[in-house]
């Protein structure tokens, strides 16, 4: 079948969540070969367990793992005095469908190969 | 006779003797070398570590986890090729290395432990010096995500700018893309600068 399903995330549907439930459903979904979209980002715990849970439910024939893309924007502090920079998106999709993926600070394009079904990837 | 550098040692060494270091690096940046570096330096025997022959296009995940023990002192390394620290496996990258693809299915099943492994890894890590060759241009994917993870879990680390002993390395421009970091040039084969990192060492990750 050669479609690509995206699911786009607020923040605020993830909010009540546990980070375990987030990871899991993260997961579950892009297993599936959907895309999934958040708006902001993931805790370092939540990334750490993200990748621990992608290795455990790679099956090596069906599912090679994730790519993961962030797009931050800048977080200017109260009076303005320092800059930083935040996550504003993660992008979290199946490895051997993100095929091309362009990305500057402010900008991600993206190519998904979704009529390939081996896994091929770098 | 004892090193000059082994007051390094003894300044990073905490109450229990122990040092755990994580070395990152793409593959052929010098985390072998560099291994076997400072345990000379400190301990004044080689990890026994061989590096393999340059290939520029080596992709295998590869991890090395070794401990050396000497006059009562514990020094483990995980040495890491960061393209290794990934989120992704695919056995057929291990097929054009001549395995078969039950030998490659293998090979990609204990990759995927030795991730969960290196994970679980960093918990209790004194520091990580993250290698990159100052020959290659330092702003990679992979590089750019470890420093984040490590910055995001609070590791100490300092950013090293191997091969400085090559006339092409641009050590100035590691530091001018990370000037938020720590970064010392130095040449692990050659030995040079190494006192330097052994500073920045003892200041980064008490
Ligand atoms: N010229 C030079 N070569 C180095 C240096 N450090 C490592 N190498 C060489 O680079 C190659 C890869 O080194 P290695 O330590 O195996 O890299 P690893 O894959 O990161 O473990 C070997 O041929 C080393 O001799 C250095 O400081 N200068
Ligand atoms: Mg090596």
């Amino acid at each position: 079948m050669n479609s690509l399903k995206m699911d786009f995330l607020s923040s605020d549907a993830l909010i009540s969540r546990s980070s375990m439930e987030k990871v899991s459903m993260i997961v579950e979904r892009v297993k599936n070969g959907d895309l999934v979209v958040i708006e902001g980002g993931l805790s370092p715990e939540e990334e750490a367990e993200l990748i621990e849970t992608t290795m455990r439910e790679i099956d090596i024939e069906n599912f090679v793992g994730i790519d993961i893309y962030t797009l931050e924007k800048d977080k200017v502090s109260l009076f303005g005095l320092s800059k930083k920079k935040i996550v504003g998106l993660t992008i979290i999709g199946p490895a051997n469908i993100m095929k091309t993926v362009k990305k500057k600070s402010n900008f991600i394009s993206m190519i998904a190969n979704i009529g390939d079904t081996g896994a091929s990837m770098r | 006779m004892q090193s000059i550098f082994r007051r390094f040692l003894n300044r990073l060494l905490g109450k229990d003797k122990k040092l755990k270091i994580g070395l990152y690096g793409h593959p052929n940046s010098g985390k072998t070398t560099l291994a076997n570096t400072m345990t000379n330096d400190w301990l004044g025997k080689p990890l026994g570590l061989t590096s393999e022959i340059p290939h520029e296009t080596r992709k295998v995940y590869k991890q090395e986890r070794v401990s050396i023990n000497h006059n009562g002192v514990e020094l483990d390394f995980d040495i890491i090729d960061t393209p290794g620290i990934a989120t992704k496996i695919d056995y057929k990258n291990f097929l054009k290395y001549g395995l078969s693809e039950v030998e490659a299915k293998e090979r990609a099943k204990e990759a995927t432990k030795g991730i969960i492994e290196a994970i679980k890894w960093l918990d209790d890590v004194t520091g990580v010096l993250l290698v990159i060759d100052a020959t290659k241009d330092p702003l990679t994917q992979a590089n750019i995500t470890i420093i984040g993870n490590l910055e995001a879990r609070k590791i100490p680390f300092v950013i090293v700018a191997n091969k400085i002993d090559i006339p092409e390395a641009t050590p100035e421009r590691i530091t001018s893309v990370f000037p938020q970091h720590t970064v010392v040039p130095i040449s692990a084969l050659h030995g040079e600068n190494t006192g330097n990192l052994y500073d920045a060492m003892v200041k980064r990750f008490k």
